[in-house]
């Protein structure tokens, strides 16, 4: 079998996040960047696929600069056979220019199954594999928090949650494009042995500004700012009679909830 | 328990003071590559924060279980030490040979601060069979080497570490146990050992004593008649599977103050005249061979007082910044407060450039391909070791002090993590050789190295540090006053080694703790000003 994960690299929720002075992205300076954490239970699911359906083959792709390499040999090192570091080129993307590239880059691979995670933790726009998908014209479940393998290992039966406690189970054959939640799986750790390894697997590179052909970006960023810093809280004092009249007030005129 | 490290500063250190980027040239690492350093430090700290270091406070709570005959270690500790084991960080700084990852030890140090810093308890069971696996592969004979080096590195089974005797403990050469040569080549074991780390435990389905006896006729009361040999506690057959259990009886745990999740155990040797053990390398070379050990096993040992400070730390600093006390103010924002936390961030950034900084000489002592070069770093190495485990413990626990006074009362309670950081980073300044042993070492064995050289050498690094920065417009005047203190640790080291010379020792060993804490304090503010210096430049 021929299994795809894709990731994306993202700041570390740790990170503290500044935006340029132009307001025109956050500053990259200082960042330290991790796999996005739904992207690493893709990968789990993708090396537990493959142990179960031997001789099969993991291929981690990202798109993104030099630096995604790090994402990509992590996931080697997880147990990805391949890398496939699609070098953005600096151009400009929205989730529709990238899942076009990356869906360019797949279309002659031939992959029974690609995995990604539901969202990436830093624009949580949850569109990109979706999209893919509809690119390459084949089925996807998103939000799977159970993914088994069919005993004919060209299917599979997937399980997510809809609210209210209620789960959705669907079967589906490959290809196609199957989207981690959390929960799905827990992610293993890149052993030591796993990144002597993973030094010597095959890493290619390919160029977005080949696979981007005519498409262009349908939504572009205006603005980054921060939240609004929370205001201090008010502390009342006096008498509880009186402590519940300002407080009444407070909430009525003030905040406007009562 | 949450566990938390600057990570910046481990950075800044491997980054821009040591360069590690030097170990690459070094042969021995050359399949290496600073994106795999970074990558290995990155797991090893998600590791030991989602892994290690919520076992911690439970494990202190329960502590180990001791039914008459076997020793239970707290819950989960076995499957952690199993995916301890599979990651690889067991052998983490060993040869390649036998399952080793063949990491340079610059490199195992922070990872070895991540793991311990989460739970030194849980540490000890790893450390131990590292340091026993370690002992077996460097001189043992071909066949003992391949029956239990991989299977020890592999999590399969695991090891200690016995020396100590109740009439036995600094002074290892009054020894009691002895080992009688039988016609097969083997040694029957006969004596008991006290404190033994990991006697026993439920975490593997073997373990493997490396054990100090005295073969009857070798000289006694000295560290000289002294041999080696390793005692499963399961025998082994030739093919490696398990045979008849070897007459090695737990006789009980001790109770203690902290590190609890780790069992201290009393063994007995041979009740039934059954015991069965191999020599390791020579006979009466035991002590000889445990010593070549000692720098690393030591090194560890002050780390573990650096972890476990750095944590309280952490730990001191985000409570110091969320609780409010007096004027609705943080409590970071009075000055008090600041000066203890001031101190705890100087003494945890000093003493990680300590023992970093003399790992990286270990590993250039170790593998340089130049003779000469690594005549110069092992002897820093070895002139740094007793400092390293006797400071880096010693102030790990005054760290801790002031971690819980930065708390105020909740510090003192258990629902807090300091009070266990405390009690847990104790046993460092007591075991690997007490601090009063590594201050007499420093005095004794490391400043006569090489005639005094090797003293004189390190010395003259830092004068030479000292006299190129001595313009630097920020630090003229704390460099002058350094100046000062420099000299007056070589003066005090001159003057101990002419009275030792005509004989006088009284003095000195009066003054070796002293002393060490001098030299020590001394070589932490050439480091840290040594990072000034690079962090004013950038
Ligand atoms: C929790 C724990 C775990 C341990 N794990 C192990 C283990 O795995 N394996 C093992 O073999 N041992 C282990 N030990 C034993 C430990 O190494 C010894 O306790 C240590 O060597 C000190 O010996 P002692 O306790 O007999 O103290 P003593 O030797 O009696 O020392 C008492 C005091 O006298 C001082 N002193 C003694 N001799 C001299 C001297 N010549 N000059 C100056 N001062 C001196 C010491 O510094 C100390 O302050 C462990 C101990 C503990 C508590």
């Amino acid at each position: 079998m021929k299994i795809a994960v894709l990731l994306k690299q993202v700041p570390d929720t740790e990170t503290k996040i500044r935006v340029k002075g132009d307001a025109s992205g956050i500053e990259s300076d200082g960042i330290k960047y991790i796999i996005s954490p739904y992207d690493e239970f893709a990968i789990e699911e993708a090396i537990k696929t493959k142990e179960k359906s031997a001789p099969s083959e993991v291929i981690a792709v990202s798109l993104g600069p030099v630096r995604v390499v790090d994402a990509i040999r992590t996931a080697l090192a997880m147990g990805a056979d391949k890398g496939i570091h699609i070098d953005d080129c600096g151009l400009a993307m929205d989730s529709f220019v990238t899942a076009k590239v990356l869906a360019n880059a797949l279309k002659n691979e031939n992959f029974d199954l690609i995995f990604t995670g539901k969202q990436a933790i830093d624009d949580d726009a949850s569109q990109v594999s979706q999209m893919v998908a509809e690119f390459l014209n084949v089925p996807q479940l998103m939000l799977a928090e159970k993914f088994e393998l069919g005993a004919d290992k060209k299917s599979a039966t997937i399980e997510r949650s809809v609210g209210g406690g209620t789960k959705e189970v669907y079967t589906v054959e490959f290809p196609a494009v199957i989207g981690a939640e959390k929960g799905l799986n827990t992610p293993r750790y890149a052993s030591l042995p796993g990144i002597m390894k993973a030094k010597t697997k095959p890493v290619t590179t390919l160029k977005a500004s080949d696979l981007v052909g005519e498409t262009k970006p349908k939504t572009t960023n205006v603005n980054f700012r921060l939240p609004p810093e929370r205001a201090a809280g008010k502390v009342l004092q006096g008498e509880p009679e009186q402590l519940a009249q300002q407080l009444v007030k407070l909430l009525r005129e003030e905040a406007k909830v009562i | 328990m949450e566990y938390n490290v600057n990570r910046r500063d481990v950075d800044f250190i491997l980054k821009e003071q040591m360069h590690y980027e030097k170990l690459l040239e070094l042969p021995a690492f050359k399949d290496y590559s600073l994106e795999m350093f970074d990558m290995v430090l990155d797991q090893a700290l998600k590791f030991a924060q989602q892994e290690v270091a919520p076992i911690n406070a439970s494990s202190d709570k329960e502590g180990c279980q001791f039914d008459g005959k076997n020793v239970k270690a707290p819950k989960g500790f076995k499957e952690l030490y199993q995916k301890f084991a599979e990651n690889g960080f067991i052998g983490s700084d060993v040869p390649t040979t036998y399952g080793g990852q063949g990491l340079p030890f610059s490199v195992v140090m922070p990872m070895s601060e991540f793991f311990s810093g989460s739970s030194v308890a849980f540490m000890m069971y790893p450390g131990l069979t590292r340091g026993a696996a370690h002992l077996i592969e460097t001189f043992a004979s071909e066949e003992l080497k391949n029956i239990y080096v991989q299977k020890m590195y592999s999590g399969q089974w695991g090891g200690t570490m016995g020396l100590t005797e109740p009439q036995a403990g600094s002074s290892v050469g009054d020894i009691k146990t002895i080992a009688e040569p039988q016609a097969d080549g083997s040694y029957k074991i006969k004596g008991g050992k006290i404190f033994i780390s990991s006697g026993d435990h439920d975490l593997t389905e073997n373990i493997i004593h490396l054990v100090l006896a005295r073969i009857p006729g070798d000289p006694e009361a000295s560290t000289k008649g002294i041999s080696l040999f390793v005692v499963p506690k399961i025998r082994v057959n030739k093919d490696g599977t398990l045979g008849e259990p070897n007459d090695v009886r737990t006789v009980n745990i001790e109770h203690k103050m902290g590190i609890k999740g780790s069992a201290t155990c009393t063994l007995a040797f041979g009740d039934n005249d059954n015991c069965i053990g191999y020599l390791v390398g020579n006979r009466m070379a035991g002590m000889k061979q445990m010593f070549q050990m000692m720098n690393e096993a030591r090194l560890l040992c002050g780390m573990q007082g650096l972890s476990i400070a750095g944590a309280a730390y952490e730990s001191a600093l985000a409570y110091a910044k969320v609780r409010v006390q007096g004027q609705g103010k943080t409590i970071v924002e009075w000055p008090d407060v600041r000066r203890m936390l001031m101190v705890q961030k100087a003494t945890v950034e000093g003493l990680r450039a300590l023992l970093y900084m003399t790992a990286f000489y270990e590993d250039m002592g170790k593998y340089h391909p130049d003779a000469e070069k690594r005549e110069y770093y092992e002897g820093f190495a070895d002139l740094l070791t007793p400092m390293c485990k006797s400071y880096g413990s010693d102030q790990g626990f005054r760290v801790t002090e002031l971690a819980m006074q930065t708390y105020g009362g909740y510090g003192y309670i258990s629902e807090y993590p300091v009070e266990q950081y405390m009690r847990d980073v104790k046993i460092s300044s007591l075991y690997e050789g007490t601090n009063g042993i590594q201050a007499l070492d420093l005095l004794g064995r490391k400043l006569s190295l090489r005639g005094g050289q090797v003293v004189q050498q390190f010395y003259q690094m830092i004068d030479e540090f000292v006299t190129a920065n001595q313009n630097t417009p920020v630090l003229k005047n704390e460099l002058s006053e350094f100046k000062k203190a420099l000299d007056s640790v070589a003066q005090t080291a001159m003057s101990f080694m002419e009275m030792t010379g005509r004989g006088d020792f009284n003095y000195p060993m009066l003054s070796a703790t002293n002393f060490l804490n001098m030299f020590s304090g001394v070589v932490i503010g050439y480091f840290l000003m040594e990072q000034a210096v690079i962090a004013q430049k950038n």
